[in-house]
């Protein structure tokens, strides 16, 4: 513990015996902390940790129970984001909060519009705009429409927007998670500008090599609690995790080979087109027309024991992917799953014999989240044994079997009659996992498995999805997560705008080339592992 | 996502609720009454009945007292029993959708109240079924023949108040065109368009009478439509026809805006129109109304009750009990009052026997 | 206690607050009228003097519960898939026509002839929901406007058929249009047996109609389908998430179609307890709104059938008011007032109440949670 204050300057921000008492997530829980002004600090924990949580706090948007906040050595009490704002607080979001059909800078000035006679003062407007991006280093064309810039972009404006409303310490969460790792060097040194300017950055993560690449100094969360605060420059990446976890950690090695000979599921020619569907089209005939394909020619293998893992940066066409595979919408090509053409099958047909999906958004496609555990469980089995008996929903057998999933795949909740959203992500996601794995699958989608829960599940999860793999699964991974990604594929692919660009070994390639490949900065079609 | 689906289901019962709102409106039964009675029964109270020797129930049609109409007219001569007759009464109104018509007259005969009267065609079927299992009480119905030995169809020669009407408008009419609008062609309003017919031709043989009728039978929508009427007016004056008379209820006004337009003149229905008709520049359009005194039929039904009479005939109320009649409000038709009082004597005296089809 | 034992006893509470506060809203409504709360709630408790009131009245009550009932669970169906079948007014009442015509045509052994009429009502019923259900999945046209429009076809349509192709003779002086009297081997057996077994006086009226058991077997048969099969289920899993249902391989085409079929042979039935218990015919005195009713009573009932029977005989009893409350001098508008406030605020109630239980759930499972800390690591 080593969180001892220079005795000059006042800290920008220090946290006192935070306490949040908030039913269903990890509650805060004496949170300390103090920010140094002109640093990066980061905070890390698991999700579910209560970072999230605590920068609510920090941010207005929920009221500690107890504790107090100082901002500048003056203690403060923020009803709503706005008394944030005014103490000069600004939090740079996850998930962009941007207009996509404004301009860049219609999108910084929205809701704090410079005026004059009550019209928009453009030019004033402009100028600020200008002078911000320019002293900070933060470059973008003021001029363009949202919907046209890529993330690391998108990012900046979002930056730009809290510093036009004068923010002196920023928060930010998770930021790295939507880029590549060029644009995440390209945003530290945007926030190292930052930082010379004298701003306050709050960087919240959990992947520790950035966070030890750009953090001065970092507070490590555990249940809801600070368990640590470390200098970057005494801890290594895997003692910081071990203080996240407290325990020893995981990694998602899979290296002796199961890979057999039988294929699995062939996908070959696989096209989509972003309008409607036309069957029967040939691919030549819909590119010489130049209808827009969300899903270009898309072919590969996967045999039985192998995890064949897409890297691509999200939207590239992996969402469109999994719905042809599903047959949840009409695409253009060939599967055959086992040697059987399974193109004019259902989405059931396909289910019931043996394709497993753990799907990207559990909440959206995973779960029935006002529905009990035990109901979940039927959901994409109602056809099948145990949930099945003749017309009926076999109810008791649905039970046992969640039980036995509860058990298995260390489900923690109160009961089987317990609805799907009283759990946490985690938890949730662990259910999805022992669902998708019963019935003996013989292909498994598992799109970003572990996105959005702790470590101790993620581990628990990628022991499952080795297990299954050396019991002869097919699986295809698609995930953002690059480790994950090269850890535990057999064969990797990456998509790039509906193409399948590189084949990859996974054994070979590092994080920044996969990046390359990802963003279309190599376009060479790389070596057949 | 539970706020959404709540959302969802919100404008959902506000939508169902508007459509049930506007689903009342377009329902029920409609009458031929127009506006208002010749007595507006306002600041009029019911009072819990008393035990006396004269209980009066009355059951009204959807819509209700305070109609301003059919079902006013009927209330006033329930209250001229209670001030002539030192009767008890009491008169309730059914559901908006009609459902509880019978309900309503079993409570009444449950309450005791004798005799029981049913305002409107609508309660034909519910007050035979009532009478049959009450028949120590005795029922009456307005325009609605007796249907059971405990019930008083209480009807009105509309035709013979319609005779009177053509003959003014026969007398009024120079070049002899007249027009009939009718709400909905069934046997009710047909009464009416074969007296005007009659009364008309009995001026003016060679008389050229357009005759429309809004509806179909069984479509009552015709009383409440006053855009059709309009239109069917509209072109009746377009065609050469002077005077229009109408027999539609309240798309009566319509053939008033007709006429108004095209600065000719109209006859009104049941009540004294041109009192009743809100709008002032509709009013002097209006020459005359063919009056059909529900409160008379109401009233005469309950003195005759107290003075033993018994059920299982119709009661007709025509121009000699001066149950139908033409108002003279404006004195549009006070030049011709001679010859109105003439044809009205023939009819009372025998002379002249009005068809009730056309 | 069980999850959901706390879940049910909740939301009995969250309404019964919501009714008390309604009667207090509506009370305020009654001054306003000129008119004393107290005379109006004694009007809605008083059943009558003499048993051959209170007997009517009860009857009054459960006969005008049963189509409420029945229209219920048709907007139910839809509902719980998140389906808005407003067209349930115009599929009960083109049911309700046909079924009664058919009915007329021939004679039949009571156990023929009956069946024969339900059978028909539902048929027609379905087929009318099937329209807007192949234009949403084909053309993907919004239900709710489809099934708005095709009332109105629907009412017109009746209108036109019980005065023209299926008109029966009409009474001498009557005004009103009927189809033909349906022979009485299809008058459904009245159930007033169940009051003269207690030595109690038979009903007036058509009596306490048979239907009422019909209803019931219907709700039951509901239940079951909704709650323990496969069907119901994926019913479940499109209302509750579609996405989560299309990518479990439950076709979203195939249940919009199944659900608003099913929603519209439900709604056929509607208009059979009056048709067969009292009226005999079709006719324009046919009750009509009852479709529209039904989507309060399903919110109301919170789209299950054994909540639907509670709403149903709650709308029952106020409306059985409506003598009642004008014998006491209170505008029977108050009946309307009341209905109203009661959906609204056990809407909310329902809201509130399940808020409340999700927390409570979220708090155990976070505790279970809590069970299983793992051993601290120093820093």
């Amino acid at each position: 513990m080593s969180s001892d204050t220079l005795a000059a300057v006042e800290p920008a921000v220090e946290l006192e015996g935070i306490t949040k008492r908030f039913p269903g997530v990890v509650a805060n829980h004496d949170i300390r902390i103090t920010v140094e002004p002109g640093t990066v600090h980061a905070i890390v924990g698991e999700n579910g940790a209560g970072k999230s949580t605590l920068m609510k706090i920090l941010y207005g948007m929920q009221k500690p129970d107890e504790g107090t906040i100082r901002v500048n050595g003056k203690e403060v009490t923020f009803r709503t984001p706005s008394d944030a704002i005014d103490a000069g607080i600004g939090m740079v979001h996850q998930h962009f909060m941007l207009a996509d059909n404004f301009t860049v800078l219609e999108n910084i000035v929205l809701g704090a519009e410079p005026k004059r006679a009550g019209m928009l003062d453009t030019a004033r407007a402009r100028k600020r705009v200008t002078e911000l991006a320019s002293s900070h280093g933060l470059r973008v064309d003021p001029d363009r429409l949202v919907e046209d810039l890529g993330v690391g972009d998108r990012q900046r404006v979002e930056i730009l927007k809290v510093l036009y409303r004068g923010a002196r310490i920023l928060i930010l969460d998770e930021p790295t998670a939507v880029l590549v790792p060029q644009e995440v060097e390209e945003l530290f040194q945007n926030l190292r500008e930052l930082k010379a300017e004298g701003l306050t950055v709050i960087f919240i993560s959990h992947k520790l090599d950035e966070v030890l690449s750009i953090a001065d100094a970092i507070t490590v969360i555990r249940r809801g609690t600070t368990v640590a605060s470390v200098e970057p420059s005494q801890v290594t990446a895997r003692q910081l995790a071990e203080l996240m976890v407290g325990s020893e950690l995981p990694t998602p090695e899979t290296r002796e080979s199961t890979v057999t000979e039988t294929v699995a599921l062939t996908v070959s020619g696989l096209t989509m087109e972003a309008g409607p569907h036309h069957p029967g089209v040939p691919l030549e005939k819909l590119r010489q027309e130049g209808a827009r394909l969300l899903l270009d020619d898309v072919s590969f293998d996967i045999h039985k024991g192998e995890i064949l893992g897409i890297a691509g940066v999200e939207g590239n066409g992996q969402s469109e992917l999994i719905e042809a595979i599903m047959g949840m919408r009409p695409a253009h090509g060939h599967i055959a799953l086992d040697g059987a053409d399974i193109n004019e099958w259902s989405t059931l047909k396909r289910r019931e014999s043996g394709i497993g999906y753990i799907p990207e958004d559990r909440h959206r496609q995973g779960l029935l989240l006002e529905a009990s555990l035990w109901e979940n469980r039927v959901l994409g089995h109602q056809t099948r044994a145990p949930a099945r008996r003749g017309i009926w929903v076999n109810r008791s057998a649905a039970r046992a079997d969640t039980e036995r999933i509860v058990k298995e795949y260390d489900v923690r909740t109160p009961g089987v009659d317990t609805l799907a959203l009283a759990l946490s992500g985690g938890n949730q996601q662990k259910l999805i996992v022992g669902r998708e794995m019963s019935g003996e699958p013989k292909f498994l989608i598992a799109a970003h498995p572990t996105r959005g829960v702790d470590v101790g599940a993620q581990a628990a999860i990628w022991d499952h999805l080795r297990n299954a793999r050396a019991a002869g699964l097919a699986v295809l991974l698609i995930s953002a997560d690059l480790d994950e990604l090269i850890g535990l594929s057999d064969t990797l692919r990456v998509i790039y705008r509906g193409r399948l660009v590189a084949g990859l070994d996974p054994s070979h390639v590092t994080p920044e080339q996969l990046g390359g490949y990802m963003t279309g900065a190599i376009t060479d079609t790389a070596e057949e592992s | 996502m539970l706020s959404k689906r709540f959302g969802r289901m919100a404008a959902g019962s506000i939508a169902g609720a508007m459509l049930m709102a506007a689903a009342a409106c377009g329902g029920g039964g409609g009458e031929t009454g127009a506006t208002s009675s010749a007595a507006p029964s306002a600041g009029a109270s019911s009072e819990a009945p008393k035990t006396g020797a004269l209980k009066v129930g009355l059951a009204f049609d959807v819509g209700g007292r305070g109609d301003k109409s059919f079902n006013d007219a009927a209330y006033a001569g329930l209250e001229k029993a209670k001030t002539d007759l030192s009767a008890d009464i009491k008169e309730l109104s059914p559901a908006a959708d009609g459902s509880n018509r019978g309900e309503l007259l079993r409570q009444l005969a449950d309450a005791g109240y004798n005799p029981i009267i049913g305002v409107g065609f609508a309660y034909g079927e519910d007050i035979k079924k009532t009478a049959e299992e009450y028949p120590e009480i005795q029922f009456a119905v307005v325009d609605s023949a007796s249907n059971a030995p405990n019930v008083t169809g209480l009807l009105f020669a509309e035709e013979q108040g319609s005779y009177l009407a053509g003959v003014a408008a026969a007398l009024k009419a120079k070049s002899g065109h007249v027009g009939f609008v009718g709400g909905v062609e069934n046997d009710l309003i047909k009464k009416f368009e074969a007296g005007f017919d009659a009364g008309v031709k009995s001026v003016k043989k060679d008389a050229k009478i357009d005759v429309k009728y809004l509806t179909p039978d069984g479509d009552f929508s015709g009383f409440k439509a006053p855009d059709k009427g309009k239109v069917a007016a509209e072109k009746m004056f377009q065609d050469g026809a002077e005077i229009v008379y109408h027999a539609a209820g309240d798309s009566g006004l319509g053939v008033f805006q007709a006429a108004a337009a095209a600065k000719k003149l109209a006859i009104g229905v049941d009540s004294d129109q041109r009192q009743t008709v809100k709008e002032a520049n509709l009013q002097p359009v209006i020459m005359t109304s063919m009056l059909k005194r529900v409160d008379v039929g109401v009233f005469e039904f309950i003195k005759a009750f107290q003075g033993g009479a018994k059920g299982g005939a119709n009661t007709v109320y025509d121009l000699k009990v001066d149950g139908v009649g033409l108002a003279t409000t404006g004195g549009d038709i006070d030049d011709i009052k001679d010859k109105l009082d003439t044809a009205k004597q023939d009819i009372i005296d025998g002379k002249i026997t009005v068809p009730t089809k056309p | 206690m069980p999850a959901g034992l706390y879940r049910a006893l909740l939301t009995v509470a969250g309404a019964v607050a919501a009714i008390i506060l309604a009667i207090a809203i509506s009370s305020v409504a009654i001054i306003a009228a000129g008119a004393s709360p107290g005379a109006a709630f004694t009007a809605f408790l008083n059943f009558g003097e003499t048993e051959r009131a209170v007997v009517n009245s009860i009857t009054t009550m459960l006969n005008r519960a049963v189509p409420l009932f029945i229209a219920g669970l048709a907007v139910a169906v839809g509902f719980r898939m998140n389906l808005f079948n407003i067209g349930v007014e115009g599929q009960y009442r083109i049911a309700a026509i046909c079924a009664a015509f058919v009915g007329s045509l021939f004679t039949a052994p009571s156990w023929i002839q009956i069946p024969v009429i339900i059978l028909v009502a539902a048929v027609v019923g379905g087929l009318y929901a099937l329209i807007p259900a192949v234009m949403k999945v084909t053309r993907g046209v919004n239900e709710v406007i489809a099934t708005i429009m095709l009332n109105y076809i629907a009412i017109n349509l009746a209108a036109y058929l019980v005065r023209g192709p299926f008109t029966g003779k009409r009474a001498e002086g009557l005004l009103t249009t009927t189809t033909p009297t349906l022979p009485e081997s299809a008058w459904f057996p009245n159930l007033n047996w169940l009051f003269t077994m207690f030595g109690l006086p038979a009903p007036r009226g058509g009596g306490l109609w048979g239907f009422l058991i019909v209803a019931v077997l219907l709700g039951i048969g509901l239940w079951v389908l909704l709650e323990r099969t496969r069907f119901g289920f994926d019913v479940k899993a499109s209302g509750l998430n579609s996405s989560a249902a299309l990518a479990s391989g439950v076709n979203p085409k195939t249940m919009v179609i199944s659900a608003m079929v099913l929603s519209g042979a439900i709604a056929g039935l509607i208009g059979l307890p009056e048709i067969l218990g009292d009226k005999h015919s079709f006719g324009s005195n046919f009750t009509p709104g009852l479709g529209f009713l039904g989507i309060a009573v399903a919110l109301l009932g919170r789209n299950k059938p054994g909540g639907i029977a509670i709403a149903a005989l709650l709308f029952g009893f106020l409306d059985r008011a409506q003598g009642p409350l004008q014998f006491a001098s209170v505008p029977p508008s108050v009946i309307m007032i009341m209905q109203g406030t009661i959906v609204l605020l056990v809407v909310i109630a329902n809201e509130i109440t399940s808020r409340i239980a999700l927390r409570r759930e979220e708090r155990r499972a976070a505790q279970q949670l809590g069970r299983n800390t793992p051993v601290e690591v120093a820093a």
